[in-house]
């Protein structure tokens, strides 16, 4: 089997430079987030902190917003598997493994923050403390990873059986574990191909992803004494912002996939792209509406008004009107529009990217512009991240990318017709 | 039954009365003396004179580091995981003339929001007053820091752990009423220790004996805090970090606000549901 793989890899790179060049380069990344994280375990955690006074800075941002995505990307497989949309289940292997990437490398990103990660697992388990809701998220998002591992097992299983049957000696009993093929001969075997059994399980994923989201936004929504983050208004809008942010990473990996492959879409795989982007246009403007609420209720609270203004007037203003303004909420609406009308591609991918970018720059700012208001009223001389923040931030979505077209690469991920088995 | 029977009589009710208070007082007997055995550090900063001989006895008996100009009276110095307190000179915002050394360290809340979010609970609130962070447990996650209302807990990046003051407890249990270190350095009798209700009551005796009017952190900071200062004039006039005066991060509070977030997940999922049923003729096209 590594014979085989191998092979195959070679074959790639010596039929494609394109992936040639596309691998080195997320290895050259791998390898640079590899320096940093030796630097900062040689010399000290700090150089990965660009203010002391704000402890939760790149790291965490990168993190909520690859893990939000993800936790989107959950919600939008269940309208497949769980509410019945056949067409969505056509994309359901892609959809899986893509919130099953990014929210295990959203997680590699808080244990690159955290000073101890080695403990969490420790004592997250035999010590919770149920009044904390990292514990609860943790735990949550820990039990949501298995259950989509199970989900996507589930999926690719009949392919796995195939490609046992085609092999044969060392590989064939690979493919035979990987599908567990013992199963067929016990009575769990009609359990595993019981046709309800993945609604079941996609329901359970879309509880715990959902749970778990909630949570994450309650982190920030339980601190009382950071006057931007509380209250209930966050643990809403993460949930609608793993919406948009969700189908504007699927649509952007799905477009790039296909272009880099030279593979033509089929025509209901297209319909369903510009019919997710209306979708997407929908929640962006509904994301902008619940932006534009929370800045009128907060200008009229004599408590908020001031971290507000930080947003609006202060440091964070330029990032704040040009990338979660204009590239997150507004021009992308405006593209996507366009693209539906003329049935583009290119302007859904453009407005997708667009929205990636616009999500990232609001999720920092949030962290960020959340921990200055009310202790570093005097300000900071940069609110930009390090070299060694960039370099590690990079390097684990290097390797992000690296597993999904890898995974791509060797996985049956890409849509086949409504109508094919 | 007649309406005379209902009637409690003058017997029956003195019966009820002495019951009530017997009740009460043995079941307020618990709290009482849980509440006596607590103790609490009183911070005078009208009698401070800023020598920094707290901070030098607190690093000593902690075994942390000394930066080399940290020490020097009127240096200004922040908290650090190897500065557990600090002693700073503040200027009242309006009388500029009015110069006080505020000692400042962690408030030891009654209700620590710190051991509230803490998520391998390795914060403890003891019963005898100090918050606790069990620095063999810590993730370090600096979920704390961002909870506190006074912005204390920080970050150790060689330990990578997060650290803070602990009011000595590893001197307290000893039963032999020793004084946290930097109580038994002060020269000037700034700092006391003893049991907090004592404590609350000398800070009063001396706000009400001062010259000045004075203002006492800590009765009602986040729900009451077992370190009492007695500042010249309210805190946010003195460049420090306001706290509210109540209970913060409460149970409660964060089951209505995460309630929140799974009310509008089950908004969502009847919005995907009536999406996919008034969109189920294009599956068949």
């Amino acid at each position: 089997m590594i014979k085989q793989t191998l092979q195959s890899v070679l074959e790639a790179f010596e039929h494609s430079p394109r992936f040639y060049v596309w691998i080195s380069a997320l290895a050259a990344l791998i390898f640079m987030a590899g320096y940093a994280l030796l630097a900062s375990l040689v010399l000290s955690m700090e150089i990965l902190e660009f203010s002391i006074q704000i402890p939760w800075a790149t790291l965490v941002s990168a993190y909520i917003w690859l893990v939000v995505a993800g936790s989107g990307l959950c919600i939008i497989n269940a309208l497949g598997i769980v509410f019945g949309m056949h067409r969505y289940e056509m994309m359901a292997k892609r959809i899986i493994f893509l919130s099953m990437t990014s929210i295990l490398f959203g997680l590699t990103y808080i244990l690159l923050h955290l000073g101890r990660p080695e403990r969490v697992l420790i004592y997250n388990l035999i010590s919770p403390n149920f009044r904390s809701a990292i514990s609860w998220m943790g735990a949550l998002y820990n039990v949501y990873l298995i259950v989509i591992v199970i989900e996507f097992w589930l999926l690719i299983r009949t392919d796995l059986v195939e490609r046992a049957g085609r092999a044969a000696g060392l590989t064939k009993t690979i493919f035979n574990l990987l599908a567990l093929k013992k199963l067929d001969e016990w009575r769990m075997g009609a359990v595993v191909k019981d046709p309800r059994l993945p609604r079941i399980i996609g329901t359970l994923a879309l509880v715990t992803g959902v749970a778990a989201l909630t949570m994450l936004g309650s982190v920030f929504a339980h601190i009382e004494s950071r006057v931007l983050w509380y209250g209930p208004y966050y643990p809403i809008y993460f949930l609608l912002s793993a919406l948009f942010s969700g189908y504007a990473l699927l649509l952007a990996v799905t477009i790039i996939t296909y272009r880099a492959n030279g593979d033509d879409m089929l025509p209901e795989v297209k319909a369903l792209i510009f019919e997710m982007a209306q979708v997407l246009a929908l929640l962006l403007a509904a994301g902008f509406v619940l932006t534009t609420f929370r800045l009128i209720t907060g200008l009229y609270n004599p408590v908020r008004q001031e971290p507000l203004m930080l947003l609006l007037t202060g440091p964070f203003s330029l990032a704040f009107w040009i990338f979660e303004v204009g590239l997150m909420s507004v021009l992308p609406v405006f593209v996507l529009i366009r693209a539906y009308r003329k049935k583009r591609l290119g302007g859904v991918l453009w407005s997708s990217l667009m929205v990636l970018t616009g999500t990232f720059v609001m999720r920092y700012v949030f962290i960020v512009a959340g921990q200055i208001y009310p202790n570093i009223k005097e300000g900071l001389p940069s609110y930009l991240p390090t070299v060694m923040e960039v370099l590690l931030i990079g390097g684990v979505f290097g390797a992000f990318l690296l597993v999904y077209t890898l995974g791509e690469k060797f996985l049956p991920l890409k849509e086949k017709g409504l109508h094919q088995p | 039954m007649n309406k005379k029977a209902k009637r409690i009589g003058r017997r029956r009710f003195l019966k009820l009365l002495a019951g009530a208070l017997v009740y009460a007082a043995l079941g307020s007997a618990g709290i009482a003396a849980a509440e006596t055995r607590r103790y609490g550090k009183l911070v005078d900063t009208t009698r401070c004179i800023g020598c920094k001989r707290c901070m030098s006895a607190c690093k000593r008996w902690n075994g942390l580091k000394v930066d080399r100009y940290e020490l020097i009276t009127d240096r200004e110095t922040d908290l650090t995981a190897n500065n557990y307190t600090v002693v700073n000179l503040r200027v009242d915002v309006r009388n500029r003339a009015r110069r006080t050394y505020v000692k400042w360290q962690c408030q030891h809340c009654e209700y620590p929001a710190c051991a509230g979010v803490c998520p391998v609970t390795a914060i403890t609130k003891l019963a005898e007053g100090p918050v606790v962070i069990n620095e063999k447990k810590c993730i370090g996650c600096r979920y704390c820091y961002q909870a506190c209302p006074f912005k204390v807990p920080r970050f150790d990046f060689e330990k990578r752990i997060t650290r803070k003051c602990h009011l000595c407890y590893n001197r307290i249990p000893l039963l032999n009423y020793m004084k946290p270190a930097c109580v038994a350095a002060c020269p000037v009798g700034a700092l006391s220790f003893g049991y907090k209700h004592e404590i609350i009551k000398e800070a009063n005796r001396r706000v009400q004996r001062g010259k000045h009017t004075g203002y006492i952190l800590g009765l009602t900071e986040a729900g009451g805090t077992d370190v009492i200062t007695i500042l010249p004039t309210r805190p946010q006039k003195m460049g420090l970090v306001v706290a509210p005066k109540k209970r913060i991060s409460q149970g409660l509070d964060k089951i209505r606000i995460s309630a929140s977030g799974l009310l509008a997940a089950s908004v969502m999922a009847g919005v995907m549901h009536l999406y996919a049923h008034t969109t189920q003729d294009r599956d068949n096209d």
